[in-house]
């Protein structure tokens, strides 16, 4: 295992941006460095799902990330390696305003090089519908974390027919309150409880 | 004076089951000690701005679930006054029929309040960083729209603090009287580390800080801890026979290894100090404790009650510290609102056969009832308590009017004031012709409920 991948999954921050400004200097690839620190994430969600590590050091382990990315996006522009896996719409449905997981799952996303359109909190029924209408993306996450949103979730399902935009995208429910049972309730495609559940799903979906 | 000597009967029925689960005493049946009920609210029809605004509105709520299901032994409806909100323009909340429609629950704004690079100014003045840092930026009204608003806004504050203690007292006065309900808890403490994460620091701040500032997480636990305590020392039951009421919030977000460091220590010491004095508790576990709650064995027996939420497993919290400490939960949220009547049947009997065969269990859903369960499935749950959850032969110990009065509150903090007597009288140069001792006792008195006002607004 490289010092890169080891440092990630220690989640020492600076021995991440040390060794990352290194190899920049030393003119490795930006795409094998990439892959490094995408091989490190891989390990903290493993430690993640081992129960080692817990949600705040997911979160971490995305700034960290974060913070490569902002130095490696220049070369990757420069290089034309900076292709995006696919694109997915988010949001919080209306009536809530909770955002710490919708935000965690849009910042994996991304570092998994997902393009995310992120349309916030207590979005409307409409707004999904249109954001479905005017990209090309094929999947669209509804988070909650309050349980009186099971009716609006069901709502954007509902309006998606009604508007037959339902076969365009896949329809993933995200949040602790979300269950088979609300699933199904809902008529979503999908549902995570678990960050890592809604990243899986949207590889899978995308074919990755 | 009760109305009637059914009520005073029921009362003291209710009082016996909740102090003996507490206590981990036999009970006559399971008891139905609800935390929360969200459910009162939707049930009473009206809506929550309603209720959050008008204590007639508040009070019929509550009544009407005290009358329509008289087998609940305890139960809490909603416990916010929106005025306070506005006189200030508290920017912390969203306010139901304000900014949010009228039936949503008013919700928690979480945002990073302390910077951090203030936390050496926090833990060395509390007072003063919370008035030149944290109230602007929490405070719509604090001074930006002039110093009349502003001492008007504050003014307001003062008068309605005393209002709302009014109306709580008032409520619960007639409550117990038309309707024989004994109120859930009485004052409150909150994990110092809460505190810091959902007030001050917001989740980002904190689990950034949890890597880069150690020191400083730790010494804002300790001195949030010393306050804290000092506190609600002051807003206990004399009688000890209330508990005192932590929710708990961010343990689901941590691993062990920081929740032992930055969560456990000041947690448990503040607890301790209250348990060694003979108080109780009820510690809302919100979230999946199970990582953490082989801790919550430490407690002493019978000192705490815990409302496990629907994340955690009950069954296995039986195990883990149910056997020392009376726990509530087990009926997922869906069920309540998606289930049928006999789905339910079967999921309290499975539960009184099970984590409620000895006792130890009351039922509930992940600390409270969801605010749009089926009312048919709530009674269909209290039916079902009564066909499975009665103990046989065994009888409920008698309440007593007050508990272990030879015990002392040891507290070895004391909350401070914000203007000492002293150097208020020095700046005057008052010689003091009469009883100085008079002026001082007073003096300190509403400088110390000016600190709390000020530290826990």
């Amino acid at each position: 295992m490289s010092k890169l991948v080891d440092a990630i999954r220690e989640l020492e921050e600076n021995l991440v941006y040390k060794i990352v400004d290194e190899e920049i200097e030393k003119g490795v690839s930006p795409v094998d460095i990439v892959e490094d620190c995408n091989k490190g994430l891989v390990e903290v969600g493993n430690l993640f799902a081992s129960g080692e590590y817990f949600l705040t050091e997911l979160m971490f382990s995305v700034e960290i990330m974060e913070v490569v990315m902002e130095k490696i996006k220049p070369l990757l522009t420069a290089s034309g390696d900076g292709v995006s896996k696919g694109k997915v719409i988010i949001g919080t449905v209306e009536g809530d305003i909770h955002d710490v997981g919708k935000n965690i799952v849009v910042s994996l996303l991304r570092s998994h090089g997902f393009e995310v359109i992120d349309l916030g909190i207590d979005v409307s029924v409409q707004k999904f519908v249109d954001a479905v209408r005017e990209s090309d993306a094929k999947i669209l996450g509804l988070s909650a974390l309050l349980n009186t949103t099971y009716p609006v979730m069901k709502n954007v399902v509902d309006a998606l027919k009604e508007a037959g935009l339902r076969d365009k995208v896949k329809v993933i429910i995200g949040g602790t309150i979300t269950s088979e049972q609300v699933k199904d309730h809902t008529g979503a495609d999908e549902f995570a409880t678990q960050a890592m559940k809604g990243i899986e799903y949207c590889n899978k979906i995308y074919g990755h | 004076m009760f109305k009637s000597k059914e009520v005073e009967e029921l009362y003291n029925r209710r009082l016996d089951r909740y102090m003996a689960a507490i206590r981990m005493q036999p009970t006559d049946r399971v008891p139905i000690v609800f935390n929360t009920t969200y459910f009162a609210e939707e049930y009473s029809g009206s809506t929550i701005q309603e209720i959050v605004y008008s204590q007639k509105h508040w009070y019929e709520c509550d009544a009407k679930f005290a009358r329509d299901f008289p087998e609940v032994d305890t139960f809490r409806s909603n416990i916010a006054y929106a005025p306070m909100w506005d006189a200030i323009d508290n920017r912390l909340y969203k306010v139901p029929g304000r900014e949010i429609p009228p039936k949503s629950l008013q919700q928690f704004v979480e945002a990073e309040h302390l910077k951090v690079d203030e936390y050496r100014e926090f833990i060395d003045d509390p007072v003063g960083w919370r008035f030149n840092k944290y109230f602007p930026r929490i405070f719509g009204e604090y001074d930006g729209k002039g110093a009349i608003r502003s001492h008007v806004a504050f003014l307001k504050m003062g008068f309605l603090q005393g209002i709302f203690g009014g109306i709580l007292r008032e409520n619960a006065v007639k409550l117990k009287e038309e309707y024989g309900v004994i109120p859930t808890t009485r004052g409150a403490l909150t994990a110092p580390f809460d505190i810091l994460s959902d007030n001050y620091r917001g989740l980002h701040g904190i689990m950034r800080d949890m890597f880069r500032n150690k020191e400083e997480v730790k010494e804002a636990c300790q001195k949030i801890m010393e306050i804290n305590v000092a506190n609600c020392a002051t807003m206990v039951d004399p009688t000890k026979q209330l508990p005192i009421f932590i929710a708990t919030h961010k343990p689901c977000f941590m691993s062990p290894k920081q929740f032992d460091e930055f969560y456990w220590p000041t947690f448990y010491e503040g607890m301790m100090m209250f348990i060694n004095a003979g108080y109780k508790f009820r510690v809302f576990l919100e979230g999946d404790w199970s990582p953490h709650w082989h801790h919550l064995a430490d407690f002493p027996k019978g000192s705490v009650i815990f409302d496990v939420d629907n994340e955690a497993d009950i069954f296995k919290a039986k195990e883990a510290f149910g056997h020392k400490n009376f726990i509530t939960g087990g009926i997922p949220t869906d069920l309540f609102i998606f289930g049928t009547t006999e789905q339910m049947r079967e999921r309290v009997k499975l539960l009184c056969e099970t984590v409620g065969k000895d006792g130890g269990w009351g039922p509930l859903g992940g600390g409270h009832i969801p605010n749009d369960a089926k009312p048919e499935n709530l009674q269909a749950m209290i039916d079902a308590i009564n066909e499975f959850g009665v103990y046989e032969g065994q009888q409920t110990p008698k309440a007593q009017p007050a508990y272990d009065q030879d015990l002392k509150l040891e507290i070895p903090f004391e909350l401070p004031v914000i203007t000492p007597w002293e150097e208020f009288r020095d700046e005057h140069n008052w010689d003091i012709v009469g009883n100085e001792e008079m002026i001082k006792e007073t003096w300190d008195k509403y400088e110390r409920m000016a600190f709390s006002w000020v530290y826990f607004k």
